[in-house]
């Protein structure tokens, strides 16, 4: 362990946190993933919307390929014309934003077109302003991740022995899966649902009753975005910096080599002590808040 | 649960054998055509001509999900995308090395085929009789959506490597990384069609064009890859080609939002009847 390494680590760390938090962000302007089949299912239950529907698919593969997209356009860039890496991650990250405008539009117009006889509207103002917003926050992600690949395959020692756009793909796909589980949350569970008490969980028959009216006029995604930005986008940061961190800091301080057991070993400590902590949380959130109104105790299955 | 209450049964103006025919014809085509030409000629311009094989058997891809996944699997398909390209690069791979331990390199797109679709078919019969999907078309769409996968990815492969040799797919295409490209690309144009357009009132003709609008994004992609390992001169080919046909599709596509949709307006309340 050196110095340099352990800055290197905490950069990734900190790269890592924005690009979740920004992941979050984009995935909710757009109503991606978990939230995205209330949003879908809004219009067939009668109340069709003003709020993007930007199925691409779950946030892992989509957010595997702004990425990864942004990964070999630089590495093209800095191995082929030996151009300086920022500059080469930057254009990569904005070649990955085009491809995320392409694919949001694309599936905003296919799914309401989809949705004719529920009479669902395209509405272009939307599509206008809301598409930036999403290829703006894909590209705060896609430049992070591939800078985090960049560190890995090419300063931190020893070098990562994958290629570089195999490890963004990788943490693409990461940083997706951390964000469809921690930060949908926040807007599938409360935001959607806001006359709802929050943990109460999801009835069946209130499957598409979504909120569509703001505070003035009709809620659209920015509004989600302003809503997620509290605490969805800040939290799938922090999950997924901590997830890069900790995971590399353990093998920078022990040589994965000739201290692998305790590189191990120390991995396992992590896990056990995220899982005590998240038994801690949840008993004393149900000691607090709960039982919620409304709970007529478990049903059996 | 399904998202879009599927498009149950999936009525569709185009055959699935006849675009089965297209998609796999297309890219045999497609791809020998390129190595034929390119090897003749002693250039690597005509890489495009694979990549464009890769966009036909895509959109069989696109339609093989499509039937299956009207079956009202809605979640499962960003899933049953990633399958058919995972089946088809270990298709893809053991046909190109198997071809080269046998000296016909040439072979190796034909013998991926083959393996991919038992391989497919076989996948599929597990997934109706061991864990119960119960799709009638689980078997014929899981070989199409393999087959449909390895010929993705020996297609834009063979757009970056500008060879059929396994030794150069494996120093310009794995080692690089660019496969991690490939496979991504490859997969969200077989199963983004579909998922961007399900819901009661899909369209065949529209998801296929979307099909073949994200597939030469996909061409785009390999192009900017193939800076790196052919001549300046066919990535540009591929990329402005690559370009064109994405602009031309995503027109088209457009058009046939505004075919289907209940209403396009610039701005707008709520439809009346919703307020």
């Amino acid at each position: 362990m050196d110095a340099l390494s352990m800055g290197l680590v905490a950069a990734m760390g900190a790269l890592a946190t924005v690009a979740g938090a920004s992941e979050d962000i984009e995935s909710d302007v757009g109503s991606q993933s978990n939230p995205n089949s209330q949003v879908q299912l809004a219009a067939q239950v009668g109340n069709p919307h003003r709020i993007y529907n930007k199925a691409i698919s779950g946030e892992p593969p989509a957010n595997a390929l702004w990425a990864t997209t942004a990964a070999v356009v630089a590495y093209t860039l800095i191995t082929k014309f030996a151009m300086p890496a920022l500059f080469a991650i930057a254009i990569g990250a904005s070649v990955a934003a085009l491809f995320n405008g392409v694919f949001s539009t694309s599936a905003y117009f296919g799914r309401n077109a989809s949705q004719r006889r529920f009479n669902q509207w395209i509405y272009l103002d939307i599509v206008r302003y809301t598409t930036t917003s999403i290829m703006a926050h894909a590209w705060i992600t896609a430049f992070c991740i591939t800078c985090i690949a960049y560190i890995q395959t090419q300063i931190l020692t020893p070098h990562h022995p994958f290629p570089m756009p195999v490890i963004a793909l990788i943490w693409g796909l990461t940083v997706g899966a951390i964000g469809s589980s921690v930060g949908d949350i926040h807007y599938g569970g409360e935001r959607e649902f806001q006359w709802r008490l929050f943990g109460q969980g999801l009835n069946t028959m209130l499957s598409g009753q979504i909120v569509r009216k703001a505070e003035a006029g009709l809620r659209n995604s920015i509004d989600n975005a302003w809503f997620c930005t509290k605490l969805g986008g800040p939290l799938t940061g922090l999950g997924f910096g901590l997830t890069v961190f900790l995971d590399n800091w353990r093998t920078t301080v022990f040589d994965p080599v000739t201290q692998a057991g305790l590189a191990i070993g120390m991995g396992l400590f992590f896990v056990i002590l995220m899982n005590l902590y998240n038994f801690y949380v949840e008993t004393s959130i149900r000691k607090k808040y709960g039982p919620y109104p409304g709970y007529k105790g478990d049903i059996a299955a | 649960m399904t998202v879009g209450g599927g498009a149950g049964g999936a009525p569709s103006a185009i055959d699935a054998k006849k675009l089965r025919i297209y998609g796999i014809g297309g890219a045999l085509v497609g791809i020998y055509l390129a190595a034929i030409l390119n090897s003749v000629l002693g250039t690597d311009i005509f890489s495009i001509l694979a990549a464009a094989g890769a966009v036909a058997a895509a959109v069989m891809g696109a339609n093989a999900v499509r039937r299956v996944c009207g079956y009202g699997i809605g979640t499962g398909v960003p899933s049953i995308g990633m399958l058919a390209l995972g089946m088809g690069i270990v298709g893809a791979s053991f046909g190109l090395s198997t071809a080269e331990q046998l000296g016909v390199s040439m072979a190796g797109v034909i013998i991926a085929l083959v393996y991919a679709m038992v391989f497919g078919y076989i996948v599929g019969a597990i997934a109706n009789k061991v864990m119960g999907f119960n799709i009638p078309i689980m078997e014929e769409g899981l070989t199409d959506l393999s087959g449909a996968g390895a010929m993705a990815i020996i297609g834009w492969s063979y757009a970056i490597s500008g060879s059929l040799a396994y030794a150069d797919m494996v120093s310009k295409v794995f080692n690089t990384g660019y496969l991690a490209i490939v496979f991504i690309c490859g997969g969200l144009a077989i199963l983004h069609p579909f998922n961007a357009n399900l819901g009661p009132d899909e369209k065949q003709d529209r998801t296929l064009v979307n099909g073949l609008m994200v597939g030469s994004l996909a061409v785009v992609a390999v192009g900017l890859c193939s800076l790196a390992t052919l001549s300046t001169t066919a990535a540009i080919i591929t990329i402005v080609i690559g370009a064109a046909a994405w602009y031309y599709f995503y027109v088209w596509y457009y058009r046939l939002v505004k075919r289907d949709a209940a209403a396009v307006v610039g701005t707008g309340l709520l439809p009346p009847s919703a307020l």
